[in-house]
């Protein structure tokens, strides 16, 4: 398998504990994602593993009785820091979700909206470039370039999926956050998605949460296995599926959980 | 944490491979044993019943492959349920190929004199023979006892089948250098030589299969 032998981590996460009300989700997380990569974080329903990841774009800040310590730094600047601007951060790291959720507008709108309140692009011109290219990275192009203003909930599901990622490719994020993005689609659409993330990572630094192993197996470079809110193994993806440092990572991916 | 899986029918699936090899290495290992006696008490009899056995080692084989297949189509197997999977695959293919060379050197005997043959020949026969088959038993308990110690022994032993297979060839090509009427007879009794030699190589092969079924890896040829 072929590795960056230059790995530079773009995400750390440094003693992180999550607390809904009394009840704690997430124990301690130390771990590292890299740069340029594809992270897979795989484990039971109510791991942790969602939670987590909403950590990295501060999205649990949205749930009152959420409170996180520790720290989660990105390019070595922590995003819990006092002052952050976090709609800053979530420019900078974006989020596709479990069902694709586009917005009642057209195709074209889905993609404009984000450029447009965030003051990316200057004029009509460049919006129209924005949109066109954020489409052509989700390889959704061809298949939406004559029908623009139609209703983006018209498309697929599998093309409205990839059109959340052309969304959230728009406003030239840093790292893009996915929360179990194939579950809603059919092998066709999850093949598709799977090629774009492989696309997707040479010019971005991908987390995504799945319930597949063989999707972990096939999109990843690294993985990390969540079991009651604690990270139980992190490692090469390689390693993890053919032979796996803890008996419990072992347990869950074989199937003998329980 | 429970060492069966979720899905019954996978657990029953691996254990049927598993048995699968066990019959698969303990049909084997007799047969080995069948050639050696064959060869060294030169009974040509015994012939044809090794050759039907070794047929049932080939059936094993391909019924090995078919489920192995079927494992990977159903079951999509990761870590230790892979490992099983890619190591049993290569077992029974080395479990055939010793099969086949056991089933050759019995053949080997068909044409070659039954009593006249030099005792020290058949003797040095007979120790390179029992130190291969000290080695699949010993190959075979390391599977059963998933027991990386006893696969590294049958690495190491492989050492000392390779003497002893230098000294059964010295043999027979001092019987051979007897007289030139032995030229026949001497080039059967090499390949029987040979053959045993390389049935310890795949007997080393399923150790390290083993080896790489428990751990992960391989193992290290100093070890």
């Amino acid at each position: 398998m072929e590795l960056n032998m230059n790995r530079e981590a773009k995400v750390i996460s440094k003693n992180v504990d999550v607390f809904y009300g009394n009840k704690q989700a997430l124990f301690d997380i130390n771990l590292e994602i890299f740069k340029n990569e594809v992270t897979a974080l795989i484990g039971p329903s109510g791991c942790g593993k969602s939670t987590f990841l909403r950590c990295i774009n501060r999205m649990n800040d949205v749930i009152d009785i959420c409170k996180i310590s520790g720290e989660i730094e990105i390019d070595g600047f922590n995003i819990y820091k006092q002052g952050v601007d976090v709609v800053r951060l979530r420019e900078k790291v974006g989020m596709v979700f479990q069902k694709p959720n586009p917005f009642p507008k057209s195709i074209y709108d889905n993609i404009a909206y984000g450029p447009n309140i965030h003051g990316i692009a200057q004029n009509k011109q460049e919006l129209d470039e924005i949109v066109e290219n954020s489409l052509k990275k989700a390889a959704l192009w061809n298949e939406v370039k004559d029908r623009l203003n139609e209703p983006g909930t018209g498309l697929s599901g599998g093309q409205q999926q990839r059109l959340c990622i052309a969304r959230a490719i728009s406003i030239n994020p840093e790292i893009i956050l996915m929360d179990e993005p194939c579950s809603a689609l059919d092998p066709i659409a999850t093949a598709k998605i799977e090629e774009l993330i492989d696309s997707l990572k040479s010019s971005y630094t991908i987390v995504i949460v799945t319930h597949s192993m063989a999707q972990a197996a096939r999109v990843s470079q690294r993985t990390g296995f969540f079991h009651l809110g604690k990270l139980i193994e992190m490692d090469e993806t390689d390693k993890i599926f053919k032979n796996p440092n803890n008996k419990m990572t072992q347990d869950y991916i074989t199937g003998r959980f329980g | 944490m429970s060492d069966d899986h979720i899905v019954k029918s996978y657990d029953e699936e691996l254990h049927i491979i598993n048995d699968a090899i066990v019959q698969m290495g303990s049909l084997t290992e007799s047969l080995l044993e069948d050639s050696m006696n064959a060869i060294t008490k030169m009974d040509k009899d015994s012939v044809s019943k090794i050759v039907e056995s070794d047929k049932k080692i080939n059936k094993f084989r391909a019924s090995i492959d078919e489920q192995i297949m079927t494992l990977l189509v159903k079951r999509s197997p990761v870590a230790i349920d892979l490992r099983l999977a890619i190591s049993t695959l290569k077992i029974s293919q080395d479990l055939e190929r010793i099969g086949d060379l056991a089933k050759g050197n019995a053949k080997k005997i068909l044409p070659l004199p039954e009593d006249d043959l030099p005792p020290e020949m058949l003797n040095s026969m007979r120790r390179l023979g029992e130190a291969v088959q000290k080695q699949i038993k010993l190959s075979l308990d390391s599977y059963l006892e998933r027991s990386t110690e006893k696969a590294i022994q049958v690495v190491k032993d492989d050492e000392q089948v390779n003497d002893l297979t230098k000294i059964s060839i010295k043999e027979v090509l001092d019987f051979l250098a007897k007289d030139k009427k032995n030229l026949e007879f001497a080039t059967n009794l090499l390949f029987v030589s040979k053959n045993l030699e390389r049935a310890g190589d795949h007997i080393t092969r399923i150790a390290e299969n083993v080896y790489y079924l428990i751990s992960g890896d391989y193992p290290k040829k100093n070890k």
